[in-house]
């Protein structure tokens, strides 16, 4: 057993440190003073792509045979947490292939590998991906999509609408998840790479949030949207093999335990905050004030420990829906407890309305809500601990 | 890195533990209770195993595995029968008081003897609120309740400092609200001599620490095995035309309890882990204490009700596994006391709150 990031990934925490402190807290107040996204001309990106940031993880290289490699989702989760430490917003406005990356990865052929993601191993400019699951009619219940494909010789034609998608209007491309027969449930879905430009893709819309404002959250239409046949992840032997809705929930799989981290960033931000007012305020030895924060702590150790061991599983290629539903389930919670007792310590300066634990307690709400649900979380984990059935009679 | 790999020998030593703890106490938890007793020939076969010396020192036949190895075995303990681990363990927590304040010698002199008399015990005491007082090298003092009915040799450990008695002791039985396999009695000094005292803060935090650790370890076991006995029965009892477990509000519930006990036992094991690297830990094993006490008031009453009515009868064991847990909670100065040490830092402190062992240095 070690409990402690290997010396690289300590590196890279003191780099995201720095980068936090200087640039993301800053630029994440900024977004939220003006109640706005961070535009894409920000200098911010600009700054970011030229440290190197924003690149895709795929090497250029068809991915490694599985099982051989040790992977990096514990490094990658300890840094994301701290990241959400400064903001999480600004986290993930960062370009990138976001969270259009994984199905790539995971789905896609070495062809669109190499197309989609190729322009972000570069850095020419910032350049952003997106994914789009999630519909008016549709969120937590995924087999309950709408928008539609159906084929027209070498192009698809899509229809529908999707609603929430991070950075799709800036991005050079999202990951669009449809159904080519609603009556087959998840079978019927298919993931198609529709590119920005693409005439029929359109109505974006940049939705108005109570948190988290430096990255926009997006709805947007698909009119008879047609798409090379080429963009269809996987082509079409991929889903012949019955594995389109598992390719999604895998890629779920991999980012719930960092979705939980990011919880556990945030919760640590406003533990700090609230821990300083309270000394500043002299309430901090305060018996009623200490427990409580004593207990925000006990719960937020609790959540990282719960994440680190997702992680590791990942990297072990071991399953692990089970461990990350629960640090998905666990650590939203943890963080909102923490936000919430910022918000009481402080009193009537949390009520102004302009203190950045004031911003946490809303930035942390959407933890519990993405990446599936707290209760959704709780449905994954009763299916295996207790067979709980899809369709109860 | 981040690892949580057992190594092979812990493996090993759990499946061990848990095989006894199933088939010899489980088995058997309501004979025990009844009997106040584990008897000789338990007493033996776990004598035999080793299970009460992982982290001895060698001088007394231990094992010398460390703070994690006996979080392990006391979780497979506690799973079978909380105070049947007591009262198999002849030093539990007391050796821990004796080593940090009185060094490895006294720690041989005095548990050498209780380790050669089959059925001898040695017990750790502390309360809150002072419980004896001292005259003369003797003590006087009661205290109200300790799961024994036997004590050979009692150390009492307070804020400062710690002494040890051996005669002058006197046990007057009564009923015990949990922990009955380990015996439990009134326990009276009367003028009984000190044999040996040590002072030393930073050693009584030490050793408070372990102990504590030693209880949530035990807390832990208990805590799944709530879990897991509500959860199967849960699956069993069909009502409105489905097992129990297959309603969402049940579904979910069981899915929380699953997440408290793998939450406290985490807390626990990285407690261990850091007394393991030489770490204090004071404030990590305090935390892990308070944790476990909190969560058994979630799983171990919740367990009950998964049960409905039947949770309420003595046919099945989980009014017990809230009564040991209710009962493991009081021991060793409580769960305020605990949060109070668990807290102390962030009352002193200035500047980010670490979660991690070294973490002030990770950045
Ligand atoms: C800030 C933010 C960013 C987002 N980014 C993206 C993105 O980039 N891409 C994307 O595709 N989506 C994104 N989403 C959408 C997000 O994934 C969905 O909002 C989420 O999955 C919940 O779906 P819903 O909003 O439709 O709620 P619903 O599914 O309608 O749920 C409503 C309530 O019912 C509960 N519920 C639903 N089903 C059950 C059940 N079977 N049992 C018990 N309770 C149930 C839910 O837990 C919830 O409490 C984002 C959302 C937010 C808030």
């Amino acid at each position: 057993m070690d409990l402690r990031p290997d010396d690289a990934t300590r590196e890279r925490l003191a780099q995201a440190r720095t980068l936090g402190r200087e640039l993301i807290r800053p630029v994440g107040l900024e977004a939220d003073r003006l109640g706005r996204p961070t535009p894409p001309d920000h200098p911010f990106f600009e700054q970011l792509v030229r440290l190197g940031l924003g690149r895709t993880r795929w090497t250029g290289e068809p991915p490694k045979k599985r099982a051989a490699v040790v992977g990096n989702a514990r490094g990658m989760l300890c840094v994301a947490e701290e990241l959400s430490y400064w903001d999480r917003g600004v986290a993930v406005s960062f370009p990138g292939p976001g969270l259009g990356e994984p199905p790539l990865l995971s789905m896609g052929t070495d062809e669109q590998r190499e197309r989609f993601l190729t322009p972000f191993r570069g850095s020419d400019r910032p350049r952003w991906g997106s994914f789009a699951m999630t519909e008016p009619g549709a969120g937590s219940d995924v087999a309950g999509i709408r928008a539609s494909a159906r084929r027209d010789g070498d192009t698809w034609i899509l229809d529908g609408d999707k609603s929430f998608a991070a950075n799709a209007s800036r991005a050079d491309w999202i990951v669009v998840w449809v159904t080519v027969d609603a009556s087959l449930g998840r079978e019927g879905h298919r993931a198609f790479v529709v590119e920005q430009g693409t005439p029929g893709l359109g109505g974006f819309h940049v939705e108005r949030k109570m948190g988290l404002k430096a990255y926009e959250s997006t709805s947007f239409t698909l009119r008879e949207c047609r798409v090379p046949a080429a963009n269809l992840i996987g082509g079409e032997e991929h889903y012949a093999r019955r594995a389109g809705f598992k390719g999604a929930m895998q890629s779920f799989n991999a980012t719930r335990p960092t979705i939980a981290a990011m919880a556990v960033g945030i919760g640590r931000s406003a533990l700090d905050e609230a821990a300083a007012f309270a000394r500043e305020a002299g309430v901090l030895r305060d018996v009623r004030v200490r427990d409580r924060l004593e207990r925000v702590r006990r719960r937020l150790r609790v959540a990282r420990l719960l994440c680190w061991r997702a992680a590791w599983l990942a990297d072990h290629r071991q399953p692990n829906v089970m461990e990350a539903s629960m640090s998905k389930a666990f650590a939203p919670t943890a963080a909102f407890e923490a936000a919430s007792l910022g918000m009481e310590l402080l009193g009537m300066e949390g009520g102004r309305g302009d203190h950045l634990i004031e911003k946490l307690f809303r930035d942390v709400k959407a933890m519990d809500i993405v990446e599936g649900t707290g209760q959704i979380q709780r449905l994954l984990m009763a299916r295996k601990l207790v067979g709980l059935p899809r369709d109860p009679a | 890195m981040i690892d949580f790999t057992l190594s092979p020998e812990l493996t090993l030593l759990q499946s061990t533990a848990r095989e006894l703890a199933r088939d010899r106490l489980a088995a058997v938890e309501r004979r025990l209770e009844a009997d106040r007793d584990v008897g000789d020939e338990l007493r033996r076969l776990f004598d035999e195993v080793g299970l009460a010396r992982v982290e001895l020192p060698e001088a007394l036949g231990g094992a010398e595995l460390g703070a994690l190895a006996r979080a392990v075995v006391l979780e497979e303990l506690g799973a079978g029968d909380p105070g049947a681990a007591l009262a198999l363990d002849p030093l539990g927590p007391a050796a821990y008081v004796v080593q940090e304040l009185g060094g490895s010698e006294a720690l041989t002199a005095l548990a050498k003897p209780i380790l050669a008399e089959p059925g001898a015990r040695a017990l750790l005491v502390h309360d809150h609120r002072p419980r004896f007082h001292e005259s003369g090298g003797t003590v006087q003092g009661q205290f109200p309740w300790v799961p024994a009915d036997r004590v050979d040799l009692l150390v009492v450990l307070e804020m400062e400092r710690a002494y040890v008695v051996r005669e002058g002791i006197h046990l007057e039985p009564v009923r015990g609200a949990g922990l009955r396999a380990a015996g439990a009695s009134e326990l009276r000094l009367d003028g009984a001599p000190i044999v040996e005292s040590w002072v030393s803060t930073p050693a009584t935090l030490q050793a408070h620490a372990r102990g504590r650790l030693y209880v949530a370890s035990l807390l832990v076991g208990v805590l799944r095995r709530a879990y897991e006995y509500s959860r199967d029965y849960a699956l069993e009892r069909v009502a409105f035309g489905r097992p129990i477990a297959h309603h969402q509000s049940l579904a979910f519930l069981i899915a929380d309890m699953a997440t408290a006990v793998d939450g406290c036992r985490m807390l626990v094991h990285e407690a261990a882990w850091r007394l393991d690297q030489g770490d204090p830990a004071v404030e990590a094993c305090a935390g892990a204490f308070v944790e476990c006490c909190e969560q058994a008031m979630f799983v171990t009453p919740n367990a009950l009700q998964l049960l409905g009515g039947h949770g309420f009868m003595l046919d099945h064991p989980v009014e017990k596994f809230m009564r040991d847990a209710r009962a493991l909670t009081l021991l060793l100065g409580g769960v305020d006391a605990a949060r109070e040490e668990s807290g102390r830092d962030l009352g002193e402190r200035d500047g980010p709150v670490a979660l991690t062992l070294g973490e002030s240095s990770w950045t």
